[in-house]
């Protein structure tokens, strides 16, 4: 339905061809706002806005490498921000004119990955943890749980191979972004020896399964979770006790953009809490925003206590080499 | 400029810049360094081809020759005494073809999300047998090769049908009718007579499926929940995960080759 909405506001958009209004090209993530509040940036600034979805950092990256993509905002994720702004793709943000950065929750005001926010503007987040049926299953504690044989065939993981083997990782003691390559055989094993239970590697479609009562457990997106427990109260989600990876978007400008002044009026619109709360609302997803949270129902999925948080880690960046070899073995791993 | 090139002249366009220009591209590309975030980078190697020859590779391009080849075999077993019958039912010849076409009125994806719907344990196929009483307990139908095999055989039938079904239509009837009157059994009629006049259309056939199923990467995603990895899998991940376009490329050239080789054998046969 949000979807449809927002091909209605473009197809509008698109029938004025002949449009005097400056138009501001944003590149976001699909179903990830609020197509009503692009309209009322669009009415309140008396501006356009081209409005284009991806469905990974990777595709994005694509398109922007080039320096001439035609896009002025960006969402990468977190670990994506380091190297595009090292590859000269970003501008760096002009704090002047973003005076509500003050809304971001304290934690977002100095991410690890831009203390300064110096290239991007945290939108929003999610963890990587185990959705699980509670009727059928215990609780899991720990990232061990998911190579129970008792959830033989009715298991999924992820099929990413940065959560994979990441939690490989995590399970045996190592760091979830270890480039030891004795480590990684070590978890390339687990990872082989948990395939005989596993149903399938899948993503966000695993949600009707686990309505369904199919999957009994799976590594999921801690916002995926939430979507399914908000329609089968049965379901729940844990944060195991090794660590999880946790995952922010942010909204970036590009140096190409030749607009950047609009694109800052569209971050500090972002930044409203109005607006924060609409989106997080529609995308489903946890708002990085302090003033947003307190206009949105309490979900202790999407928003972990403290405790429970301090376990979280941001993954960097991998170095090239290390990512080539990780794609090996997500190779041998896929193929075993 | 004569008439003949005039009219020629729209398909060379097309050919040179939708086909010519993007193929060198991916060849160009394939002898390329990887980008650290996509993209290539010189300088130029052959790297990307001699990584190909690594066990691990060659075993994909071994397990995806291996399921398109069991696919064409189902394809063709399925198939030719469908198209036999299409080709002698008469009146109703175009109905029947249409509903062989039936399927491709919606788009590839809707159709084999709607297998997941067949197959998975609260699905179709298990809630029937469970209700009946056949089973205590859901088969395990989804994400295996079984399931990507169904796929295959399900997308690609269509394309095995349709030009043996022309081979077969064009058949003089009075051929068979003179094995018959010669005292040949049916079975015979088909092996000595039948069989030998659609080798062609049998051929066209293999080769229209064999190619696809080469390729495909929906099918062993969707179906095989991503536990299995076929040639057009490991393309796709070169692209999107892995960020190793030239890989990726050189992969991609190596799938059109191996491809090509049973259009090559068809071609040369046809003329003969």
């Amino acid at each position: 339905m949000n979807r449809r909405h927002f091909f209605l506001a473009a197809g509008t958009a698109a029938g004025c061809a002949r449009d005097a209004r400056p138009r501001l090209n944003v590149y976001n993530w699909s179903a990830y706002i609020d197509p009503a509040m692009v309209a009322r940036f669009e009415r309140e600034h008396g501006v356009r806005i081209r409005y284009g979805t991806y469905e990974s950092n990777e595709e994005m990256l694509a398109k922007v490498i080039t320096g001439n993509s035609g896009w002025d905002v960006v969402f990468p994720t977190h670990s994506r921000l380091g190297p595009m702004a090292r590859h000269e793709l970003l501008t760096p943000l002009d704090h002047g004119r973003l005076p509500s950065l003050g809304n971001l929750s304290a934690r977002f005001q100095k991410p690890g990955w831009d203390p300064e926010l110096r290239w991007g503007v945290p939108y929003l987040w999610n963890a990587t943890g185990i959705a699980y049926n509670r009727r059928q299953i215990p609780e899991p504690r720990g990232w061990d749980a998911l190579w129970s044989p008792a959830l033989r065939g009715r298991l999924t993981m992820l099929d990413d191979p940065e959560d994979v083997i990441g939690i490989c990782l995590l399970k045996q003691g190592l760091a979830f972004d270890s480039t030891n390559r004795a480590e990684l055989a070590r978890a390339k094993a687990e990872a082989i020896r948990q395939k005989t239970l596993l149903r399938a590697y899948m993503n966000a479609e695993v949600r009707d399964q686990l309505v369904a009562g199919d999957v009994l457990a799976a590594q999921l997106w801690s916002t995926t979770a939430a979507q399914a427990i908000h329609s089968a109260p049965q379901l729940g989600f844990a944060y195991p006790a090794e660590g999880f990876p946790l995952y922010c978007d942010n909204a970036a400008i590009l140096r190409e953009s030749r607009r950047t002044e609009l694109a800052h009026a569209f971050l500090e619109f972002l930044l409203e809490p109005v607006a924060a709360a609409a989106n997080a609302r529609v995308a489903e997803s946890a708002t990085t925003n302090q003033a947003a949270r307190a206009l949105l129902p309490d979900d202790p999925v999407l928003y972990p206590d403290d405790g429970i948080y301090a376990r979280g880690l941001w993954p960097p960046a991998l170095p090239a080499e290390a990512q080539r070899y990780r794609d090996r073995l997500w190779t041998e791993i896929k193929s075993a | 400029m004569n008439l003949r090139s005039a009219f020629l002249l729209p398909a060379r366009v097309w050919s040179a810049v939708f086909l010519a220009t993007p193929l060198a591209i991916v060849c160009a590309y394939s002898l390329l360094t990887r980008g650290d975030y996509g993209g290539v980078e010189r300088p130029w190697t052959p790297e990307n081809y001699t990584r190909l020859l690594d066990p691990l590779y060659l075993g994909i391009l071994w397990r995806s020759l291996w399921m398109a080849g069991l696919a064409t075999a189902v394809c063709a077993v399925a198939g030719f005494p469908l198209a036999l019958f299409i080709a002698r039912a008469g009146r109703r010849r175009n109905l029947l073809l249409q509903l062989v076409l039936l399927p491709f009125w919606t788009s590839f994806l809707v159709r084999t999300y709607a297998w997941l719907f067949i197959l998975r344990d609260t699905g179709l196929v298990n809630t029937a047998l469970l209700r009946l009483g056949v089973i205590r307990s859901p088969l395990p139908l989804l994400y295996n090769e079984g399931a990507v095999l169904l796929g295959l055989v399900y997308n690609f039938l269509p394309f095995f049908v349709l030009p043996l079904y022309a081979t077969l239509e064009r058949l003089d009837p009075a051929l068979p009718e003179a094995a018959a009157d010669l005292g040949a059994t049916p079975l015979r009629t088909l092996r000595r007579v039948i069989l030998p006049l659609a080798a062609p259309g049998i051929a066209a056939g293999c080769v229209l499926v064999f190619i696809p199923c080469l390729g495909a990467y929906l099918t062993p995603d969707l179906l095989g929940g991503g536990k299995t990895v076929m040639l057009g899998n490991l393309i796709q991940n070169q692209f999107t995960t892995a960020r190793d376009w030239p890989f990726g490329s050189a992969a991609s050239l190596v799938l059109m080759l191996v491809s090509a080789a049973p259009l090559w054998f068809l071609l040369r046969r046809e003329a003969r």
